[in-house]
């Protein structure tokens, strides 16, 4: 079995790119006066959260890579490193993306680490670079270990990991409308991840993928983006703070004063941790359905439209 | 990439880009053109609990907003607004204005840049039953 694989931390050398695409970005957006809009105080909090999540990764990042070799150590398999395996390998991780992505967003223990991804009311390249410094703590590795035990090396699923994040930078922009037809068919692309990014009731919970569009075409939680309706980014509940640390662990500050309220029984706490983002013990917040729910109560004609049920 | 060429790579990147948005005049904060801009971003954190009354500063940055729950305040952040009740705030007078301490750790303070008769009047209006 190969232990002495290496393969580039290509997430670190893409680093003067992601500063020179931002640069190009914002020098567009004021020269052409349309493609997105700029912040002092809110890019520089997006590029804090992301130099924050390289330092928690060199930090933090052997606990997961110490978990993928146990895991290699164990199993009888390898797959090797010949193109067609990075390539299956690349695939994978990203169907391993789309299920972590979408626990992160049904599962409020894995909310609380990706929520400042979404905290910006801004969409442009800096928001990619919002990223999670508490990542290792959902125990989402987990979700990995499957690739490890088929025989990708944990370098090599780490090594598509990073390319997949890359992929994911450019997507973040208003500059770009649609790509080609073909392309939207088959890619996640800017116009499908700004539905990701909206608050709109019709764009919750929708548009997971990393890399290829198709995870959610097949799993349901596909939603177009409408001419009619322009996402509007941010949180239900807006943050009033720049502060990075706030950013970083509010939602976890939330789960600890929610889970210790005095009164609740076992359940209600355990709830507070793993139950959607939203939910509460006397039904006093609202989840995502909810949300949902009112705006169909507010505008039945959306009913069965893009991004509602038809018959909720 | 070796640590001793990232970490002042990321540095320099994060600090020039703060400081050309700065000069490029993006940090200017957001203003409310109105009542119905107020009410409007009110709405936007609060869609069940609409405004009754709203109060626009001076300046439009900022609104007092009365509502069948309760107050609150709409204020910005950079380019956009947030809006928070004032449930369990501590308010006290600062030579621009208001600072309002929140027992909220997502709005721990708000800052309210008012004229010295709005600062005189406000806490007023905010324990005003709704």
């Amino acid at each position: 079995m190969t232990d002495q694989i290496t393969f580039p931390d290509i997430v670190s050398w893409a680093v003067p790119f992601f500063i020179a695409a931002i640069l190009i970005e914002l020098l567009w957006i004021v020269i052409k006066g349309r493609g997105g809009r700029y912040e002092t105080r809110d890019a520089l909090t997006s590029l804090i959260m992301g130099a924050g999540n390289v330092a928690s990764g060199i930090l933090l990042g052997f606990i997961a890579y110490g978990f993928f070799m146990a895991l290699w150590a164990t199993t009888p398999l390898d797959l090797g490193t010949s193109w067609w395996v990075i390539a299956l390998c690349f695939v994978l991780d990203d169907l391993r993306y789309y299920w972590v992505h979408r626990f992160g967003h049904r599962i409020r223990w894995v909310w609380a680490s990706h929520v400042n991804h979404h905290s910006s009311q801004h969409y442009n390249l800096t928001t990619a670079l919002r990223q999670t410094w508490t990542g290792t703590f959902t125990f989402m590795m987990i979700v990995r270990a499957p690739l490890i035990l088929l025989g990708f090396h944990p370098a090599m699923v780490l090594f598509c990991g990073g390319l997949n994040l890359i992929y994911q930078f450019w997507i973040h922009t208003e500059a770009i409308g649609r790509m080609p037809r073909w392309f939207e068919a088959v890619m996640n692309t800017p116009s499908h991840h700004r539905v990701h990014h909206g608050r709109n009731a019709r764009y919750l919970d929708a548009n997971y993928a990393g890399v290829f569009i198709v995870w959610d075409k097949m799993f349901g939680t596909f939603v177009p983006e409408l001419e009619q309706e322009k996402p509007r980014y941010g949180l239900v509940h807006n943050l009033g703070t720049f502060n990075p640390i706030r950013v970083a662990f509010h939602e976890w500050v939330g789960i600890f004063r929610d889970a210790t309220q005095p009164g609740l029984t076992w359940r209600d706490r355990l709830m507070y941790c793993i139950a959607p983002p939203g939910w509460s013990h006397d039904g006093s917040r609202d989840t995502s359905e909810e949300i949902k729910r009112k705006h169909l109560a507010h505008h039945p004609e959306d009913r069965g439209s893009p991004g509602f049920s038809a018959t909720d | 990439m070796p640590l001793g060429i990232l970490v002042p790579l990321v540095i320099a990147g994060i600090a020039g880009i703060a400081v050309l948005l700065h000069i490029l005049g993006l940090s200017r904060p957001a203003t409310l053109a109105s009542e119905d801009a107020a009410r409007t971003a009110w709405l936007d954190e609060f869609p069940d609990d609409p405004a009754l009354r709203i109060v626009l500063s001076h300046d439009h940055t900022a609104a007092l907003i009365e509502t069948r729950d309760g107050h609150g305040i709409v204020w910005p952040m950079g380019a956009d607004t947030t809006a928070r009740y004032l449930t369990g705030a501590r308010i006290e007078r600062t030579t621009n204005g208001l600072r309002i301490d929140l027992p909220d750790y997502t709005a721990p303070r708000i800052r309210l840049r008012l004229a010295p008769d709005e600062a005189e009047l406000w806490p007023h209006l905010m324990e005003t039953p709704a």
